[in-house]
C-alpha cells in the first residue's frame, strides 16, 4: 500500500504499485489535468510536482513514491503567477500541452528567481507544444519572474 | 448572404427568445458546381439577454469561437463576455457541401460579411423593439454594453425585454457598422478559452467519461491496411482489470475497466498480422518510383499551362533545373485520438469525439452499425490539436464495433505509436522545376512536375478518377502571382498504400518549398539577390510586392549579420492569403540554430490580432520543425519511428524566441490566417542555409540532408 501527500492531503492509494503516477491521479483520484501524450517521457503533457521538482508522471510507478509529495494543476487555483503570467500573455491555443507546460514552469521559477533563456530552454526542453506556443511560453515565464 | 428570417421551426426557438437563421453560399460547392447548399447558423437574444450563436465551425485553438463573439458582440452592441459560441450538432442546416465540417482557414473568412449583417439586423430588431416598448422613436435609440440609450441616457427596457418583443415582430434589417468604430473586432481581444485551460479545466476527448464506461486500447495492424490473423491473449487477460479482446476491422482491441489496464493488456497481447501486399514497402522504394514518375511525360496531369514552356526551354540562352522531395509528415497532436460510443435504448448510439467532420463520423458509425445516421447522435469534444488530423474519421468504425460488442459505454482509444504509424499524413511527393534563361539572364519559361500519391483519393477512396487532377499536388503552383513567362505545371500520379489526410496548408506546404528552394537556385545562378528576382517575378503585381518589401523590411535583408548567420527568404501564397518570411540562422556544432523570423502576412483584414499572431507563430514553427526534422520513416510496410523519440518535432529549445509579424490590410477579399503562415517557413530556413553552405538542401527534413 502506496501513501502520498497529494495537492497537500495525505492519501492511500489503492492502484497496483506498477501503475504509473499519470493513471493514478487521472483514473483513482480523476484529476485530469495531467495528460496523457506519449507514456514514454518525451512529450511533457504528463508534468506534475514530486517533491517540488518537475516530473514526467508517465514514466514513474507509485510504488516508487511512497511518503512524497505530489502536486498537480489542480492545486493552482488560477491565482498562480504563472497562470496569470499565462493568460496575460495568452498562451494556449489548443490548451492540451498547456498543465504539463505550466508545472515545468513553476518548478523552475520556484528554483530560479530569473531564469535565463538557457534556463528556460534547459527546464522546458522536455515539454513539446505542437501548437507551437514557445515564444509566449518563454515571455511568460520572464513576465512571472518578475511578478 | 440569404435574407435572414425568424425560423420559427428553429429548434433553438424558446419562449420569448429572438433568433435569426443566417447562412453563406458554398464557395466550394460553386467551385465544383454542384447545388449551392447555403452554410447555415443561428443567432440567439433570450430573454436573459445572453446571445448565443450556434455554428458549425469548431473551436481548434485557432480563436475561431472568439473571433465570431467579438464581430456580433460588436455590431449589437453588447459586452464581448455576454455572447456564447457553440458548435452545433450536425443537422441539415449546418451543413456545407452535404456535410458539417470546418477547414480551408475559412472559420473567420467564409462568416466576415454575414455575421456582420445578421448582427445589423439583430439590432435594428432589437432597437425597434426597444424603441416600441418605451414609446420612442426607433432612429434615436442606440445599442452600447448591452444596454438600450437615447440621448445617452439608458432606456427602462432590457435586452431580453426587447428580444421577446422582436421575436413577434418581423425582422428589421440593419446596416453593418463601419469596422472602424469596432471595439472587439482589430483591438486586442482575450480568448474567451484561455483562463480555462491554464487551470486545466477543459474536458479534452480524452478526459471525457460517461457512467459505466469502459476503456478500449486499439491495436491496429501496424502495416498500412493490414488486419490481425489470430492472437494468443493469455497475457493480456490476466492483466488486473482487462476485460476481453475484441476483434476489430484493422486489428484487435483491448476492454479493460481502466485507460491504463487496457494499454497494460495491449502490451501483452500477442498478435499474429495477415500478410499484405505492401510487406516490404520502404521509404526508398517509395522515393525511387515517385522520382520515376518524373520522367513520365505522357502521364503528366496539366494544372496550368501558359505559354508554350517546351518552345520556351528549346529556345532558351541556357536552361536551370533541379530536383526536390518531401517524405510523409504526421500531424502529431499532442492529443492521440480517442472516440466515446455509447449504444442507446433504442438501439443507436451517442458518440462523442474531437471531430472536425461531423456529419463523416456520423455516417461512418452508422454504417459500421447498420443503423441509419438519424439513429447516431454526435456531439464534438475539445480537441487537443487539429491541423487536419481531426478532419479523418479512423478512430469512428473500431469505437462502434467495441462498444456494440460490450454493449456498455466505451472510450476507445490509439496511444501515441498508432497516432503516429497509423498514417493519415501529408503525402511524400517529389518534384522537377526547370526554368528558360534568355541571353540577358531573365527568366522567360518555367516548367514544373510534381510527381506522387493522390492525397485526395487516400483520404476520400475513390475520390480521385485516374486521369484527374488532384488539385492539392499542384497546390499554390498553379495560382502564384509569379510571372516567369511561359509556365506549364503538371502532375504524375504515383500511388501508394499510405494513407494520407490534408495536413495543415496541404498542398502548399511541400509545392511552397519546391518553388521557392528554386527560385533561391535560380536567383544564385542568375547572380541575382533571391528578393530581387522574386520583386522581378511580381514585377507586374503591388500587392505581392508590398508583401515581399514588408517581410524585407521586417527581417532586415540586406542589413550586416553576425559573423556564421545567414538569412532566407520565402514567400508563398495560399488560403486566398500573401505570406513571405525571413529567417536568420546558424550552424553550430552541425545543429542548425534559428535566430529570428520576420513574417510579413496580408491577409487582407485581422479580426483578433493578437489571436492571429499566435496563430502566425504556430503556423512558422510548425512550418520550421517539418521541414528541419519532420519525416515518416517506412520499412516492411509500416512506420518505424511511431514516438516522440523517433519522430522528432520542435522543442523550446530549438525554437525562435519571438516571430516579428507585421499584418497587412487592405480592401481585398479577406484571407486565412491559420494555415497561410506555415507554408514559407520551411523554405525560408532552407534559403539561409543554403546561403551559409551555399549547398543546396533538395531533400527534407533538413536534419538528414545536413547529416547525409
Ligand atoms: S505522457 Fe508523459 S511525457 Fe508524454
Ligand atoms: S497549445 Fe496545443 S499543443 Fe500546446
Amino acid at each position: 500500500m502506496t501513501t502520498i501527500t497529494l495537492n497537500g492531503k495525505s492519501v492511500t492509494v489503492t492502484s497496483e504499485p506498477d501503475t504509473p503516477l499519470l493513471w493514478v491521479l487521472r483514473e483513482e483520484f480523476g484529476l485530469k489535468g495531467a495528460k496523457y501524450g506519449c507514456g514514454i517521457a518525451q512529450c511533457g503533457a504528463c508534468t506534475v510536482h514530486v517533491g517540488g521538482q518537475a516530473v514526467r508522471s508517465c514514466a514513474i510507478p507509485i510504488g516508487d513514491l511512497d511518503g512524497q509529495a505530489v502536486t498537480t494543476i489542480e492545486s493552482f487555483d488560477g491565482g498562480h503567477r504563472v497562470q496569470k503570467a499565462w493568460i496575460e500573455a495568452q498562451v494556449p491555443q489548443c490548451g492540451f500541452c498547456q498543465p504539463g507546460q505550466i508545472m515545468s514552469a513553476a518548478a523552475l521559477l520556484s528554483e530560479n528567481k530569473a531564469p535565463s533563456d538557457a534556463d528556460i530552454d534547459a527546464a522546458m526542453a522536455g515539454n513539446l507544444c505542437r501548437c507551437g506556443t514557445y515564444p509566449r511560453i518563454r515571455a511568460a515565464i520572464k513576465a512571472a519572474a518578475k511578478a | 448572404m440569404n435574407k435572414p428570417m425568424i425560423d420559427r421551426r428553429a429548434f433553438l426557438a424558446t419562449a420569448g427568445a429572438f433568433t435569426l437563421s443566417f447562412a453563406v453560399p458554398d464557395a466550394r460547392a460553386q467551385q465544383t458546381g454542384a447545388p449551392a447548399a447555403p452554410w447555415t447558423a443561428y443567432l440567439t437574444i433570450g430573454a436573459d439577454g445572453r446571445v448565443a450563436l450556434l455554428s458549425p465551425t469548431t473551436e481548434m485553438g485557432q480563436g475561431t469561437h472568439t473571433a465570431h463573439a467579438a464581430i456580433i458582440a460588436d455590431e449589437i452592441g453588447v459586452p464581448l463576455a455576454a455572447v456564447s459560441v457553440d458548435t452545433a450538432l450536425p443537422s441539415d442546416p449546418f451543413r456545407r457541401g452535404g456535410a458539417m465540417g470546418s477547414g480551408g482557414s475559412a472559420g473567420v473568412r467564409a462568416w466576415w460579411g454575414a455575421l456582420r449583417k445578421v448582427g445589423a439586423n439583430a439590432r435594428a430588431s432589437l432597437t425597434a423593439a426597444a424603441a416600441e416598448r418605451a414609446g420612442v422613436p426607433a432612429a434615436e435609440v442606440t445599442i452600447e454594453d448591452g444596454l438600450f440609450l437615447r440621448g445617452g441616457k439608458p432606456l427602462a427596457v432590457t435586452l431580453g425585454e426587447a428580444a421577446g418583443i422582436a421575436a413577434a415582430r418581423p425582422v428589421v434589417e440593419g446596416e453593418p457598422k463601419d469596422p472602424k468604430t469596432y471595439r472587439h473586432v482589430g483591438k486586442a481581444t482575450p480568448r474567451v478559452d484561455v483562463p480555462a485551460k491554464v487551470r486545466g479545466e477543459p474536458v479534452f476527448s480524452q478526459d471525457f467519461t460517461r457512467p459505466g464506461m469502459v476503456y478500449a486500447c486499439a491495436v491496429p495492424s501496424p502495416v498500412y491496411g493490414g488486419d490481425a490473423d489470430s492472437w494468443d491473449d493469455a497475457a493480456t487477460l490476466a492483466v488486473k482489470g482487462v476485460e476481453r479482446v475484441v476483434k476489430i476491422p484493422n486489428g484487435a482491441a483491448v476492454v479493460a475497466a481502466t485507460q491504463w489496464a487496457a494499454m497494460k493488456g495491449a502490451a501483452a497481447l500477442k498478435v499474429r498480422w495477415k500478410s499484405t501486399a505492401i510487406d516490404g514497402l520502404s521509404s526508398d522504394a517509395i522515393s525511387a518510383a515517385m522520382h520515376m514518375g518524373l520522367d513520365r511525360d505522357a502521364e503528366a496531369i496539366v494544372g496550368k499551362a501558359e505559354g508554350d514552356v517546351a518552345a520556351a526551354l528549346a529556345g532558351a540562352a541556357r536552361t536551370f533545373s533541379a530536383d526536390y522531395e518531401v517524405p510523409y509528415l504526421c500531424h502529431a497532436p499532442m492529443e492521440p485520438w480517442s472516440v466515446t460510443v455509447e449504444p442507446t435504448a433504442d438501439g443507436g448510439l451517442e458518440i462523442w469525439g474531437p471531430f472536425q467532420t461531423q456529419d463523416r463520423n456520423r455516417n461512418t458509425a452508422a454504417k459500421t452499425a447498420g443503423i441509419v445516421p438519424e439513429k447516431v447522435i454526435l456531439h464534438t469534444l475539445m480537441l487537443g490539436g487539429g491541423y487536419g488530423r481531426r478532419l479523418g474519421d479512423d478512430g469512428t468504425p473500431g469505437a462502434v464495433v467495441v462498444a456494440m460488442a460490450v454493449k456498455k459505454p466505451v472510450k476507445f482509444f490509439w496511444r501515441r505509436e498508432e497516432e503516429i504509424g497509423q498514417g493519415w499524413y501529408r503525402p511524400a511527393q517529389v518534384a522537377r522545376l526547370k526554368a528558360a534563361i534568355d541571353k540577358d539572364g531573365k527568366v522567360v519559361g518555367l516548367h514544373v512536375r510534381t510527381a506522387g500519391p493522390s492525397m485526395r483519393d487516400s483520404f476520400s477512396p475513390g475520390g480521385l478518377p485516374k486521369g484527374e487532377l488532384d488539385g492539392s499536388s499542384v497546390q499554390t503552383l498553379t495560382d502564384t502571382r509569379y510571372r516567369p513567362g511561359a509556365y506549364r505545371v503538371d502532375w504524375v500520379r504515383v500511388d501508394q498504400a499510405v494513407p494520407m489526410a490534408p495536413w495543415r496548408a496541404v498542398g502548399a506546404t511541400q509545392n511552397g518549398y519546391f518553388m521557392e528552394a528554386f527560385v533561391d537556385e535560380l536567383a544564385r545562378e542568375l547572380k541575382k539577390d533571391p528578393v530581387a528576382l522574386r520583386r522581378e517575378l511580381l514585377a507586374q503585381d503591388p500587392r505581392a510586392l508590398k508583401v515581399i518589401d514588408e517581410a524585407a523590411k521586417a527581417g532586415d535583408w540586406g542589413k550586416p549579420l553576425p559573423k556564421g548567420h545567414a538569412r532566407g527568404f520565402a514567400y508563398v501564397e495560399s488560403y486566398g492569403s500573401l505570406c513571405a518570411q525571413v529567417v536568420e540562422a546558424s550552424l553550430e556544432g552541425g545543429e542548425v540554430k534559428i535566430h529570428k523570423v520576420a513574417c510579413a502576412l496580408d491577409c487582407a483584414r485581422v479580426v483578433t490580432p493578437d489571436g492571429a499572431r499566435n496563430q502566425v507563430e504556430g503556423g512558422v514553427i510548425q512550418g520550421l520543425s517539418s521541414g528541419l526534422f519532420e519525416g515518416i520513416e517506412i520499412a516492411g510496410g509500416r512506420a518505424m519511428n511511431t514516438n516522440f523519440d523517433g519522430y522528432r518535432i520542435m522543442r523550446m529549445h530549438e525554437a525562435p524566441h519571438a516571430v516579428t509579424t507585421v499584418f497587412i490590410e487592405n480592401g481585398e477579399t479577406i484571407g486565412g490566417v491559420g494555415e497561410p503562415p506555415l507554408p514559407p517557413a520551411t523554405p525560408a530556413l532552407v534559403n539561409a542555409l543554403y546561403a551559409l553552405t551555399g549547398k543546396p538542401i533538395r531533400k527534407l527534413p533538413i536534419s538528414a540532408a545536413l547529416a547525409g
